[in-house]
């Protein structure tokens, strides 16, 4: 009897819990890794100032596409933009992708600190990841075979560093560990002394070296002035001009707050 | 064989027992002792006035008139660090251009570090970020950061034929000569009375949101989203798969069909979750379109379809062990098929069918992979119960997946990961414990 009375008051807890805000609509975000610390920050600010939930997925930008064309988000966080076939594929279930820029963001190439490497060119890091330079002798490192971390094929990141370090059309080597989140990614070269992975700029720590590309080490400063050229801008897409509560979102990025989230997240201004 | 040969033979087996049942208990303490420590660190620890003074703001607890003297007593000392920081900023200025440089980025290094331990300095800009609104929370963290506020770590390359080893340099030495020198044995003499750290039990990790994606605060929202998927999925599948049983034992012919249909049932109790996960994103959001986005529904229904082949086998057993003279009684006594059903055989079999039952619970609450499409998500407010048909929910088992990979800073936040997993941990003992004493009381009561 005192077992269903305690399930019965943990049920009212419940339901009365839920009654207070049943009337309030839900804006769904799905999509990257890399604009998850973004989005997760800008979701907070927004649900306290305007009282509306958001939900905040990372599921990589492929997914992110994926699931504004199923229609089962309402706005998705991607670190590329679309490609043609997915807006072909959005076209032909009535989804019409607008994208909005929130952010800049460098790729930065990281190594563990223990590496005493500091620069790479772009022909250096298409040469190890195509599997052509193995060891980090011939870099001008240490004697020790470099492990290549990449990420999931999901990711807009990875499709970034190959549309901006080694061509789109390169074959990446076999060899390489696939890692499926920024963080994922930051964990594996900071415990691999002679590992070589990227990252996003808002994810970078003391506990990972960022190494120069063709001589530029990625800054805000250097991102925003094109000179660091691994650089990507970072999309929010919604089906048609936004309107309503996902188009105050939307603009949220442009706002004075909003450009202090972005910058103390390490990320870019555009 | 002879009875010596036996008794070695008894013995060495007892022996072999024995020692299994050893290993086996070392490696739970192993895996339990080091999740029940650091998660029970979540709860209870060393916090500082930034804990109170974040909890006051944030939560509108404590008292205040209380936190404000301990934040005067503790801006007592921070004050004399703050001077120092003006004096040295002075002295900069008097300095020349190249020597200036020099140090300016040691100086901002420096800044950096005393803000990650005592929060904002002034003049700093009001940071729109939680996280960056207090110092360290936590006395063992405040340690880490003052560490990294005295030494700075360099890399020692020198033999090019390897990587190089980590070593400190003492950022004081750095600062010889210029009056910031004296801040560093400063800070590390008084960081007691700057921070004033006291034993606190935070109860509010269960029962709080969490504040700036996990930072700060609880995790209330993933204990809720996890009650809703498991209990959710039990509303689904338990009647389903109580009358599947049913049919299975009492109802369906022996025969081709009745026999395809059973090892079906016995592949898809070994068919990885994660299939089910995509088949929960396929079947129910894509083309049943059971919600517009992921949702508790969506993702209850999932993990139901994932456990419905365990309730079904656990069901089936409970029902053929009910002694078959049950039956036949109620049968002899002009009681219908239905009729014995309902009244002898389900209540005799109901111990072990809960039992199957709540060990489903059990797992539907600890799988990940079928909710990572259909349900949840990183960051989410609590939901009520009126938003299980449209919206997603944090649950705990993602959640500790998130905040260990994807969190973009998943090394400061361990407490909270540790705190996570404690509490999934104890949920689904919970579950079984209540599994075996429900089963006890149930026989009692068929038994008197």
């Amino acid at each position: 009897m005192i077992n269903k009375l305690l399930l019965l008051v943990f049920l009212l807890a419940f339901a009365v819990n839920g009654t207070a805000n049943a009337d309030v609509k839900t804006l769904v975000l799905d999509g990257s890794t890399t604009v998850g610390p973004v989005a997760k920050s800008l979701a907070t600010y927004f649900t306290k100032k305007y009282g509306i939930r958001v939900t905040v997925s990372e599921s990589g930008s492929g997914n992110g596409a994926k699931s504004l064309i199923n229609g089962s988000c309402t706005i998705a966080a991607m670190s590329r933009a679309m490609k043609d076939a997915e807006i072909a594929a959005a076209r032909i279930k009535g989804v019409n992708p607008v994208a909005h820029v929130i952010a800049l963001d460098g790729l930065a190439m990281v190594v563990h600190p223990a590496n005493p490497v500091r620069s790479l060119s772009k022909a250096q890091i298409s040469s190890i990841y195509h599997g052509t330079i193995t060891n980090w002798k011939e870099v001008g490192g240490a004697n020790a075979r470099i492990v290549v971390i990449q990420r999931e094929s999901n990711s807009g990141t990875q499709d970034s560093f190959k549309e901006l370090v080694t061509g789109k059309s390169m074959q990446i080597t076999g060899g390489a560990e696939t890692q499926s989140s920024n963080g994922a990614v930051k964990t594996r070269v900071s415990t691999t002394p002679s590992s070589i992975g990227f990252l996003g700029l808002g994810f970078v720590d003391r506990s990972v070296k960022v190494i120069a590309v063709n001589g530029v080490l990625p800054s805000v400063k250097t991102v925003k002035n094109g000179f660091y050229s691994v650089s990507r801008p970072l999309y929010l897409y919604t089906n048609g001009q936004p309107s309503g509560p996902v188009k105050q979102f939307i603009d949220l990025p442009n706002t004075v707050e909003g450009k202090a989230i972005i910058s103390e997240l390490g990320f870019v201004n555009r | 064989m002879n009875i010596g040969t036996r008794k070695i033979l008894d013995r060495s087996f007892t022996a072999v027992g024995i020692g299994s049942i050893v290993v086996m208990a070392l490696a739970l303490m192993i895996v339990v002792v080091p999740i029940v420590y650091n998660g029970i660190g979540a709860v209870f620890f060393t916090g500082t006035v930034e804990h109170r003074k974040m909890l006051h703001a944030e939560f509108r607890r404590g008292d205040s008139q209380y936190l404000s003297s301990e934040v005067a007593s503790s801006n007592r000392y921070r004050a004399k660090v703050y001077d120092m920081l003006t004096g040295f900023e002075a002295e900069l200025e008097t300095m020349a251009p190249e020597k200036k440089a020099e140090y300016q980025a040691k100086y901002s290094q420096v800044r950096t570090a005393l803000q990650a331990l005592l929060g904002p300095l002034p003049g700093d800009p009001e940071p729109m970020l939680t996280r960056f609104k207090y110092g360290q929370t936590r006395w063992e963290k405040a340690e880490e950061k003052l560490h990294d506020l005295l030494y700075e770590s360099k890399w020692d390359n020198t033999n090019p034929n390897v990587m190089g080893k980590e070593y400190f340099v003492s950022r004081a030495i750095g600062f010889e000569g210029t009056s910031l020198a004296r801040l560093f044995p400063y800070v590390k003499d008084n960081l007691e009375n700057m921070l004033l750290p006291e034993f606190t039990f935070y109860w509010g990790f269960i029962t709080d949101s969490s504040v700036d994606s996990h930072f700060f605060g609880g995790i209330w929202p993933e204990i809720q989203g996890t009650f809703f998927l498991a209990i959710g999925a039990m509303l689904f599948a338990f009647p389903l798969g109580v009358v599947a049983a049913v049919y299975f034992t009492e109802y369906a012919k022996p025969g081709f069909l009745n026999s395809m249909l059973r090892s079906a049932n016995s592949t898809l109790a070994g068919v990885p979750s994660i299939v089910f996960g995509m088949f929960g994103l396929a079947f129910f959001i894509n083309t049943m379109k059971v919600s517009e986005s992921k949702s508790v529904i969506a993702g209850a229904l999932t993990l139901a379809i994932m456990i419905l082949p365990t309730i079904i086998r656990a069901a089936e057993e409970a029902i053929l062990a009910v002694p078959k003279t049950y039956r036949e009684a109620s049968l002899s006594l002009g009681s219908t098929k239905w009729n014995t059903i309902a009244t002898v055989i389900l209540p005799a079999a109901l111990p072990g069918i809960l039992t199957g039952g709540v060990i489903s619970l059990g797992r539907a609450a600890g799988e990940t992979a079928p909710i990572i499409f259909t349900a949840a998500v990183s960051v989410g407010s609590a939901i009520g119960l009126a938003d299980v048909f449209s919206s997603p929910t944090p649950a705990l088992s993602w959640n500790i997946y998130n905040l260990a990979s994807e969190h973009e800073a998943a090394t400061q936040i361990r407490h909270v990961q540790y705190g996570m997993v404690l509490a999934l941990v104890t949920i689904v003992l919970l579950l079984n414990l209540s599994a075996i004493v429900l089963r006890a009381r149930i026989s009692k009561k068929l038994k008197g």
